[in-house]
C-alpha cells in the first residue's frame, strides 16, 4: 500500500525526468552527465542546509538563520587561516563548530526559553551576519575583495573529483545519508516526528522534548557550517555575504519535498529531491537561454504551486473524492 | 501602568535617548528627535499594516517587494508628468492587489502565510526588475521632494499625518467592534467563528490593509529619496517585524497594539542613528539590533512565562480556599 509521502517523492521523481527531457530538448548539452554532474555545485550549500532544517521543520520550528551562518564561517575559515596563520583543517573545524555553536545558541532559546523560533532565528540572523561584518570590519579586510590566496588543497574539497565524481555530488550523498540514517533509522528520528506531532505527548511518554528540539538546531548550524566551507572553497574567497540570497531557495527545498511547516509529518528524500529539481530548473532555464531574473518568478511561483497541493483543504479533497468515487459506498 | 508593554516600550526609548544623549547631547536636540522621526515614518506606516497581520496570527514578509514595486510604478508615473493623485490611487491599487492575492493564498488555499508571503516577495521583485527593466527610476520632478520638507506648526507634514494615522488605527482596533475582530481572530480562530466573525474575510483584509500600507510607505520612500534603485526595500520585511516584536505584538497573534509597533520602529532606526552619534563604525548595527532583538524577546518571554504561573497559583489558592470555607 503506498502511503501519502512516498506518493508525493513519486511526483518529485518525476518531475525531474520532465524537466531532464524538456530542457534536454531545448539545449541538447543540457544530457551531457558531466555538466548535469557539475551543477551539483550551484545548489549543494542549498541541499546540504535543507537536510537539516527539514530535521527542525519535523519538530515544528523553522531556522532561517543558516544563511547568516553560511557567511559567518566563511570570514572565520578565512580569518584563522589567512590571518591568524593557524592550519587551514584547524581553522575548518573550528569555523564548523561555530557555526554548531550558533545553532546551539538558537536551540537553548527556543527550547527552554520558550520563544517563538522564527523571532528568534531571525534575531540570529541579523546577528551573525552582524558579527561577520564585524569580524571583516575590525580584521581590516576589504569587505567587497574577500579574503581570499587559500592553499590548492582547501580548494581540492569542493572542486576536487572523486573517480570521476564531483565532490559537490559526494558531499551531497553524503550529507543526505547522515540525515536519511538520523531521521528515518534511529530512535531519535522517531523523537523527532513524536516532538512534531504533540509536543506534550511526547513530554509525557518520557521523551527530552526540550533536548530534542534544541539538538535539530544544533544540526542545522553545523550543516550550515559545512556549506559555508564548501562554498569557500568552491568561490575561493572567504566573505561575509555569501548565503545571503539563500533564504527562499532553502524553505522551497524543504516545503517543496513534502514537509509540512507545521510540524510532524515529512522527510528528506523529499527534499533531497525537490533540490535536484531546484536546482535543474536554475541550470535548465539558462541554458535554455532564459535571463536570470525570470528564475526567481519561476521559484516562487513552483513554491506557492506545490504548497497549495499540499495543503489544499481536507474537505475539497473529500468533495474530489466523493465525486470520484461508485455511489454505492456513499451512505452504505 | 508599569504592566503595559507599549509603556515599557517607550521607557526604553526614552532611557536610549537619555543614555546616547549623555555620551552626546547633540543627540537629544529637538531638531535630532525630529529627524529620528522623519526617518522612521517608512517603518512606522508599514508596521501598522503588519500588525493587522500579525494580530491574526498571520505573517507579512511581502512588504518589502510590494514596497519596491509601488515605488517603482508610481516613480514611473510621477517622473512622465502623471499627476500625485494618480500615483496615490496606483499605489493603493498595487498595494490592495497583492494583498488579495496574498489572502486568497492563505485563507483558501490554506498555504502557511509565511510560505505564501514570501514566495509573493520574490515575484514581486522579478515583477519590479521587469517592469523597470532592471534600471533605477531617477529624475523624479523636484516638487515630489519638496513635499516630504513641508513644515506645519514646527513638525513635518508627513510626520503629523502618520501620527494622528496611527491614533486613529489604534482607537479603531481597540474600542470598535469591527477592529476588535482582528485580535479575537489571532487570540482564538475557533472561538471567533463559534461568536460569528467572519474569520475568512477578516484575514483576508488584514493582508489588504498590510499591502495598501507598503504602498503608501513606497510612496513615502519616493518622496524622502527621491530615486528608486532596483533593490529599494530589500530586507526592510525583517526589520519591521523586529520592529512589531519590540513594540509588543505577538507573532502567535492575538496580542499588540499599532502604538507599540509604531514605537518599535523609532526604536529601530534611532539606534542606527545613535550608533553614529556614539561614533560606533556602521558595521556594528546588525550586531546590535539583532542581539536587543533576542534579548528583549526572551525577557519578555520569561516575563510573560512568569505571570501565567503565579496567575495560575494564585486562581488555584482561591480554588482551595473556597472549599475550605
Amino acid at each position: 500500500m503506498l502511503t501519502k509521502i512516498p506518493r508525493w517523492n513519486l511526483a518529485l521523481f518525476l518531475i525531474i525526468i520532465a524537466e531532464i527531457i524538456v530542457f534536454g530538448m531545448m539545449n541538447p548539452r543540457f544530457w551531457n552527465i558531466t555538466i548535469l554532474l557539475n551543477s551539483f555545485n550551484d545548489f549543494i550549500a542549498v541541499a546540504i542546509i535543507g537536510f537539516f532544517v527539514t530535521l527542525v521543520v519535523i519538530t515544528g520550528g523553522i531556522d532561517i538563520s543558516g544563511v547568516s551562518i553560511i557567511g559567518l564561517t566563511s570570514v572565520v575559515t578565512g580569518l584563522l587561516s589567512q590571518v591568524v596563520g593557524l592550519n587551514i583543517w584547524v581553522s575548518i573545524i573550528c569555523a564548523i563548530l561555530i557555526g554548531g555553536l550558533c545553532g546551539l545558541f538558537n536551540g537553548v532559546l527556543i527550547a527552554y526559553g520558550r520563544v517563538q523560533a522564527m523571532v528568534i532565528t531571525l534575531g540570529g540572523m541579523l546577528l551573525y551576519s552582524g558579527i561577520a561584518i564585524v569580524l571583516v570590519g575590525v580584521s581590516g579586510v576589504s569587505t567587497y575583495e574577500g579574503i581570499s590566496g587559500f592553499s590548492e588543497s582547501f580548494s581540492k574539497i569542493a572542486n576536487g573529483e572523486v573517480m570521476g565524481i564531483p565532490s559537490a555530488v559526494i558531499f551531497f550523498f553524503s550529507m543526505f545519508f547522515i540525515a536519511y540514517i538520523l531521521l528515518h533509522r534511529t530512535r531519535y528520528g522517531r523523537y523527532i516526528y513524536l516532538t512534531g506531532i504533540n509536543q506534550n505527548t511526547a513530554e509525557y511518554s518520557g521523551i527530552d522534548t526540550k533536548k530534542i528540539i534544541t539538538s535539530t538546531y544544533v544540526l542545522s548550524g553545523l550543516s550550515a557550517g559545512i556549506a559555508g566551507v564548501v562554498l569557500t572553497s568552491y568561490l575561493g574567497s572567504a566573505r561575509s555575504d555569501y548565503g545571503a540570497e539563500y533564504l527562499m531557495p532553502i524553505l522551497t527545498v524543504v516545503v517543496l519535498g513534502g514537509t509540512l511547516i507545521t510540524g510532524g509529518k515529512g522527510g528528506v528524500v523529499g527534499t533531497a529531491l525537490a533540490s535536484i529539481i531546484l536546482g535543474f530548473l536554475q541550470i535548465g532555464l539558462q541554458m535554455a537561454g532564459v535571463s536570470t531574473q525570470y528564475i526567481g518568478l519561476a521559484t516562487g511561483v513552483l513554491l506557492i504551486v506545490s504548497v497549495a497541493f499540499l495543503g489544499i483543504n481536507p474537505d475539497f479533497r473529500l468533495n474530489v473524492k466523493r465525486i470520484i468515487t461508485p455511489k454505492q459506498n456513499i451512505g452504505g | 501602568m508599569i504592566k503595559q508593554r507599549e509603556f515599557r516600550t517607550l521607557l526604553f526609548l526614552i532611557l536610549l535617548f537619555v543614555v546616547v544623549g549623555f555620551i552626546n547631547t547633540d543627540y537629544v536636540s529637538l531638531q535630532n528627535i525630529d529627524k529620528s522621526l522623519k526617518s522612521s515614518l517608512v517603518y512606522i506606516v508599514l508596521a501598522i499594516g503588519m500588525t493587522f497581520v500579525l494580530l491574526t496570527g498571520n505573517l507579512d514578509i511581502s512588504i518589502g517587494g510590494t514596497l519596491g514595486l509601488s515605488a517603482a510604478v508610481c516613480g514611473t508615473i510621477l517622473r512622465d508628468g502623471g499627476t500625485i493623485f494618480l500615483a496615490v490611487f496606483t499605489a493603493i491599487l498595487i498595494g490592495a492587489c497583492i494583498g488579495l492575492i496574498n489572502g486568497f493564498g492563505v485563507v483558501k488555499l490554506k498555504i502557511s502565510s509565511f510560505i505564501m508571503t514570501l514566495a509573493m516577495l520574490s515575484i514581486t521583485r522579478v515583477v519590479q526588475v521587469i517592469y523597470t527593466d532592471g534600471k533605477w527610476v531617477e529624475n523624479i520632478p523636484a516638487n515630489i521632494k519638496e513635499l516630504s520638507t513641508i513644515d506645519i506648526f514646527g513638525m513635518n507634514l508627513f510626520s503629523l499625518i502618520v501620527i494622528v494615522g496611527v491614533l486613529i488605527v489604534q482607537v479603531y482596533l481597540s474600542k470598535s467592534s469591527k477592529g476588535r475582530y482582528f485580535t479575537a481572530i489571532g487570540d482564538n480562530a475557533d472561538g471567533a467563528i463559534s461568536l460569528g466573525i467572519p474569520v475568512k474575510r477578516y484575514s483576508t483584509y488584514s493582508f489588504v490593509i498590510s499591502g495598501i500600507c507598503a504602498s503608501i510607505a513606497g510612496l513615502i520612500f519616493v518622496s524622502q529619496i527621491g530615486f528608486v534603485s532596483s533593490n529599494a526595500g530589500t530586507g526592510i520585511e525583517l526589520t519591521v517585524i523586529a520592529a512589531c516584536v519590540l513594540g509588543g505584538v505577538s507573532l502567535m497573534g492575538g496580542i499588540g497594539t499599532v502604538i507599540g509597533a509604531a514605537l518599535g520602529a523609532v526604536i529601530l532606526t534611532s539606534i542606527n542613528s545613535a550608533l553614529v552619534f556614539m561614533k560606533v563604525p556602521a558595521f556594528w548595527n546588525d550586531t546590535i539590533s539583532g542581539s536587543l532583538l533576542i534579548i528583549i524577546v526572551v525577557i519578555d518571554s520569561l516575563l510573560a512565562f512568569r505571570a501565567n504561573r503565579k496567575a495560575k497559583k494564585v486562581r488555584l489558592n482561591a480554588r482551595v480556599l473556597q472549599k475550605e470555607a
